[in-house]
């Protein structure tokens, strides 16, 4: 328990941090709110007024700290360019690219996992040279490449979903998550691959071990020590590498939203960069950021979960 | 260093200097020029005259992928100058010396280093502005620092106490000397396949954020902007995607198994 609060208490000082640099860094290049929002009919009275509305009048840590809580309230100021608040145009997105994220992460568990320990037996030199090269070039294909050939095969082709036309969530709700999928499936192929690649040298530094010479000498065969012994000692690198796949997945959810024309946050993000607007800008990136840090949270109180040792503050 | 000579480390290479010196060939010439349209050859699939067929606009794809390649090429070589040179000072110099400032900067990188790196770019481009190619090289310059920084660290508080550099201090040697001449050579061996794995990194990257439309935008054509360029045409011309695509794989599918050969190479002279 003393662990959980411990990481708990990280994670917080971490979202602040992250937060608060978000905040400085914008309030450092993006100028007056006030200016931007009234453009060219700013006169001084009305900026003046523009600024009380806004409450731009505080001081910078009074408005940083209303700024973070409003990731809890809702209150996240207004868009530039919508003139609406930033939480209602946000809200609707973020569904869409949890699903998309949550589907490609499922991927990436079962696919890998399983497979990382079956290669563990390729150990013929020719066969090793192909999987090696074949695992290279599954992380040399970008998501978007990948997502141009699937949207064309399975969407205009066959016709398993509508590229371009998104169905909503709450409406079609397998429709929405047959056009996830394939989203996710672009997303996970490199990933697969690395996780693959990790679990494998895992497995092979693992099996050199002196617990695992004993238990052979002792009768058991090499199947029933990979499954029974090695596994769950392998799992806590691969739990801490799974929480930065988490991270990955979500900057690739940003690339493939936009192939696969998904509304979710990193396409709004991308369109918001494109008209500089700002608040938008801000309030998707730390939120990207806090899921992140979250994911990397979750990973190790998992890992300190499989694994006592860590629990005593052992660092591994 | 030694490096044993292996099979992955030999056809990484011969894939990589083939396209690395057609790349550089297209900086210079161009069968056709990128540019140049032609109404009666538009749409053309690949052949002897176009090698990789011809756009909507009659322009020859062959010539666009080099030169889009080139800046793809260049951008990715010039952040990982930047990533690699002021990581390496900044890990050297936190590793070497400790301390409040390396406690307070490894707390800072690790904050940063979390984040995937798409997410950091995009965040300092807006920030500089989008759409110029060399706010895309400082924004992924910048973005590749921590990394660096945090691997080199690494090495050099480990080696910081061994033997040899201790008796270095004996005989009089300044901490600039054992930084650059006694340590230095010792990290390239951690530093060479990080490269690979940056490079790889930085070319995925600029490809992502080009194909977004915040990266590199015309004149300055880059393979990602190439390819959502292509993905509105891809029923009419599907070589153009595919042609494109392949360039990005194949480049990165080259480094990526120089780095693997670095890796086991080095594994097998130990």
């Amino acid at each position: 328990m003393k662990y959980a609060a411990k990481r708990i208490l990280l994670l917080l000082i971490t979202m602040i941090l992250v937060s608060f640099l978000a905040f400085l860094a914008f309030e450092i290049v993006a100028g007056d709110p006030a200016q931007t929002m009234l453009g060219t009919e700013a006169t001084p009275e009305r900026l003046e007024a523009v600024r009380q509305e806004l409450g731009l009048d505080r001081p910078f840590i009074v408005r940083y700290f209303s700024w973070l809580t409003g990731f809890f309230s809702g209150n996240l100021g207004v868009s530039y360019n919508y003139k609406q608040p930033v939480w209602q145009l946000i809200a609707p997105k973020v569904e869409n690219t949890l699903w998309v994220c949550f589907i490609s992460f499922i991927l990436i568990c079962i696919i890998s996992i399983p497979l990382g320990i079956w290669s563990y037996n390729w150990t013929n030199k020719i066969w090793d040279f192909f999987r090696t090269a074949f695992n290279q070039l599954c992380m040399a294909v970008p998501p978007f490449f990948t997502g141009i050939l699937l949207s064309w095969v399975f969407g205009i082709v066959l016709k398993f979903f509508m590229p371009g036309r998104f169905p909503d969530l709450h409406k079609d709700f397998a429709g929405a998550l047959r056009h996830m999928f394939f989203a996710a499936v672009c997303l996970s192929i490199p990933r697969i691959a690395m996780t693959i690649r990790m679990m494998r040298s895992t497995v092979i530094g693992e099996m050199e071990k002196a617990y695992v010479r004993t238990a052979i000498s002792r009768g058991n065969d090499r199947k029933g020590v990979l499954v029974g012994h090695v596994l769950k000692n392998s799992l806590v690198p691969v739990v801490t590498f799974l929480g930065q796949t988490m991270a990955e997945i979500i900057g690739g959810s940003i690339v493939v939203e936009q192939v696969f024309g998904i509304p979710g946050l990193g396409r709004f993000l991308v369109a918001s960069i494109s008209n500089r607007d700002y608040p938008v800008v801000q309030a998707i990136v730390v939120i990207l950021a806090f899921w992140v840090v979250i994911a990397g949270t979750v990973a190790d109180l998992v890992n300190q979960a499989i694994d006592p040792r860590l629990r005593l503050g052992g660092s591994k | 260093m030694r490096i044993k000579r292996n099979g992955y480390l030999t056809a990484g290479l011969i894939l990589t200097g083939i396209i690395v010196l057609m790349i550089i060939i297209g900086m210079f010439w161009t069968p056709y020029s990128p540019l140049t349209m032609s109404a009666k050859e538009k749409l053309q699939a690949p052949s002897l005259r176009h090698l990789m067929g011809t756009d909507n606009f009659g322009r020859d794809i062959f010539s666009r992928v080099l030169k889009g390649a080139g800046t793809t090429l260049t951008i990715a070589a010039a952040t990982i100058l930047i990533g690699s040179v002021c990581g390496t000072i900044v890990g050297a110099l936190t590793g070497y010396f400790g301390g409040v400032v390396d406690d307070v900067l490894m707390r800072f990188n690790d904050a940063l280093t979390a984040f995937p790196s798409i997410l950091l770019a995009l965040l300092v481009i807006s920030l500089v502005g989008p759409g110029n190619k060399y706010n895309v090289i400082l924004a992924l310059g910048i973005v590749f620092i921590p990394s660096y920084a945090r691997i080199t660290r690494t090495a050099f508080a480990s080696l910081r106490d061994a033997n040899y550099i201790t008796s270095a201090r004996l005989m009089g040697a300044s901490n600039a000397r054992i930084l650059l001449v006694h340590l230095l050579p010792n990290t390239v061996r951690i530093l060479l396949p990080a490269l690979t794995i940056g490079f790889n990194n930085a070319v995925l990257a600029e490809a992502s954020m080009s194909f977004l439309g915040i990266g590199v935008t015309p004149p300055d054509a880059s393979l990602g902007y190439m390819l959502s360029e292509a993905q509105g045409m891809f029923a009419a011309a599907p070589w153009y995607s595919i042609c494109s695509g392949l360039v990005i794989i194949l480049l990165v599918f080259g480094v990526g198994l120089i780095g693997e050969g670095l890796q086991r190479g080095e594994r097998e002279v130990e």
